[in-house]
């Protein structure tokens, strides 16, 4: 995909704005009926990516947008070992989303052998007395394929699932979804004959606990979102690896009680201890913890990192060689991005 | 306290579903009362409101199957609740083409009106979506200010019904009416001065003729309002009314009475002081 004047293909990690690669991107129907042909290249001499397109009578536009380099995240998860599989047509996806506001945070997806449950997340509805409880029931042959290995209650943020959907509505294929138990993050991914994008998420790591006093303080986790979304087309895969690092900071109550096993959890999923899974893939993860709020009288909002990575699956041969180039990223993460380290506060 | 009713009829819950949205957008948050044989959604003329206030009132076993309630005590049969009208109508929103719809008063770690829908879906097990409203019940001692409210004998009263689809598009800022089936409605700012008169509508024969004998049938009787008040109440207006009553009280306010076949609609506007 990317050459220089040698003809070579060089493996180039960086990032594009968005907003400078949606405009020329925009109009499909026109771009359809007028363009012949269309050709992206690197010029890494002038940290450039130019877009070309070719219109009949010899007319050619081109567009040149400026890249940075960038040490993209990268995110370990292998979806195939998750305990429960599903797969759905968005369109059930779609029904069950118009049931919450768009002011939820967070919802819960419910598993057992014989359904699926998607509800409005229970610490969310306690902390607001005005919010309304809504959840869905699905009975599982709606599903083109449903494996639970163990009754699950898993909590992740909404915004990214509504995300996803918009963005599987435009392949129209089938979404899988791979999870385990709560704290392993959650993937949502879609296989088209020309995309396979997967989206990681984090997940609570807690259980549902309440804290019995209205004045408990809480930990609250600032919220931060990185995109990453990798595609690849069919015929031109040079070499991909699973490579993730999946990060997730569940919020910690300083509830006596509680403190241990959340501390615990948190260990359990992904500590920053390295593991190794799948062969020479590594985990890291980390979690970072912000100040204190401390809101006597009422229930502190929860909150929790989540975030969304692409992650092709691996060439088993072929690990660390050739990570996949990510196009684009949202352009919140820019800064921790560019210290390429992972703090964030 | 019990309260739980049934809805299969798929008309019968579209239209449910119809008057719960034109509730929400005549009022954020109203009081549901529900009796024996009635459902009203009350919205009682506090400042915060702009004076405004409404009563809507339903026959219940026009809508619901099945319909069981047991009120506060035997003497006081009747349940009052308080919400925001935008949950209800978007908890119906979401029962477009349900098999059944049950609406249920309950308690999980605050009371609730939980709306349970079972919807057709293209394999064989239905899917069941559930929310749970969050309500205040309010107490017997409060119920007195939630009254339907009696209508001040009108000076002039008239059937409207044009003039409320006119009034979508004018702005307006007087309504006057008279005994002969005219109405006017008028706009008045520094350079122009418009009005509408529509002619021939019907006046309802009038409770007590006597005071009004003398009356000459051509005076007019007129209230100031705020359009703001009007429009809102006609923007909320997806019910088409099978009649429509406009009741003036000269100078203090108009009032809207709006008969649909199984549920009536009173909508009460001062005039702007």
């Amino acid at each position: 995909m990317s050459e220089n004047e040698l003809d070579t293909t060089l493996n180039l990690k960086c990032k594009l704005g968005m907003k400078s690669i949606l405009p020329i991107f925009r109009c499909l129907n026109s771009l359809e009926r007028n363009i012949e042909k269309c050709r992206i290249f690197t010029r890494s001499d002038k940290c450039k990516v130019v877009i070309q397109f070719f219109y009949r009578h010899g007319i050619k536009r081109t567009h040149n947008i400026c890249f940075q380099e960038s040490q993209p995240l990268q995110v370990i998860f292998d979806k195939n070992v998750c305990t429960n599989t599903l797969m759905i047509q968005p369109r059930l996806l779609a029904d069950a989303i118009v049931l919450f506001t768009s002011s939820q945070e967070e919802v819960t997806l419910a598993v057992t052998p014989l359904n699926f449950c998607l509800k409005s997340s229970n610490e969310e509805s306690m902390d607001l007395s005005n919010a309304v409880y809504s959840e869905m029931f699905v009975g599982s042959d709606e599903f083109d394929f449903f494996e639970i290995g163990m009754d699950t209650e898993i909590t992740f943020c909404f915004k990214e699932l509504k995300g996803m959907l918009t963005f599987s509505e435009a392949t129209h294929a089938p979404i899988s979804i791979y999870f385990d138990f709560p704290g392993k993050p959650l993937a949502l991914s879609i296989d088209d004959m020309l995309v396979e994008a997967n989206f990681i998420l984090a997940t609570l790591a807690d259980e549902q606990s309440r804290a019995s006093s209205p004045q408990s303080l809480c930990l609250s986790q600032k919220r931060k979102r990185s995109d990453l979304i990798e595609k690849k087309t069919g015929k031109n895969v040079t070499g991909q690896a699973l490579e993730c690092i999946s990060r997730k900071a569940a919020p910690r109550r300083l509830y006596p009680k509680e403190t241990l096993t959340n501390i615990s959890a948190l260990e359990n999923c992904g500590s920053p201890a390295m593991k190794r899974v799948d062969g020479d893939v590594s985990e890291v993860s980390e979690s970072s913890v912000s100040n204190t709020e401390e809101v006597p009288g009422s229930l502190c909002l929860r909150k929790f990192s989540c975030m969304f990575f692409g992650a092709v699956s691996s060439d088993q041969q072929e690990h660390f060689n050739h990570p996949f180039d990510s196009l684009a990223r949202a352009s919140d993460s820019e800064q921790d991005m560019n210290n390429g380290s992972f703090s964030i506060f | 306290m019990k309260f739980r009713a049934k809805i299969v009829d798929g008309a019968c819950l579209n239209h449910f579903t119809r008057i719960s949205n034109m509730i929400a957008k005549l009022a954020k948050t109203c009081t549901l009362r529900i009796s024996p044989d009635k459902l009203n959604f009350i919205l009682c003329d506090k400042l915060a409101n702009g004076g405004v206030s409404m009563w809507c009132e339903l026959e219940q076993e026009n809508f619901f199957n099945e319909f069981q309630m047991e009120g506060v005590s035997a003497e006081n049969n009747e349940i009052y609740l308080e919400l925001t009208s935008e949950n209800l109508s978007r908890a119906l929103k979401t029962a477009q083409n349900a098999r059944a719809l049950k609406i249920k008063l309950t308690n999980k770690h605050f009371p609730c009106l939980t709306v349970s829908v079972e919807l057709l879906s293209m394999s064989s097990s239905s899917r069941i979506v559930t929310h749970d409203i969050p309500i205040k019940v309010i107490p017997r001692k409060l119920w007195k200010d939630l009254q339907e409210p009696v209508v001040p004998d009108p000076d002039f009263f008239s059937f409207c019904l044009p003039f409320l689809r006119l009034c979508k598009i004018l702005n307006l800022q007087v309504i006057e009416a008279n005994l002969d089936g005219e109405l006017n409605l008028k706009i008045e700012t520094e350079l122009v001065c418009v009005t509408t008169h529509f002619k021939d509508l019907g006046n309802p024969p009038l409770a007590s003729e006597s005071t009004h004998e003398d009356r000459n049938v051509e005076h007019m009787a007129e209230v100031h309002i705020d359009i703001r008040k009007l429009l809102q109440f006609l923007a909320g207006q997806q019910v088409n009314p099978t009649k429509a009553l406009c009741n003036i009280v000269n100078n203090k306010m108009v009032h809207f009475d709006l008969l649909h076949e199984d549920v009536s609609l009173q909508y009460f506007i001062p005039a702007l002081s």
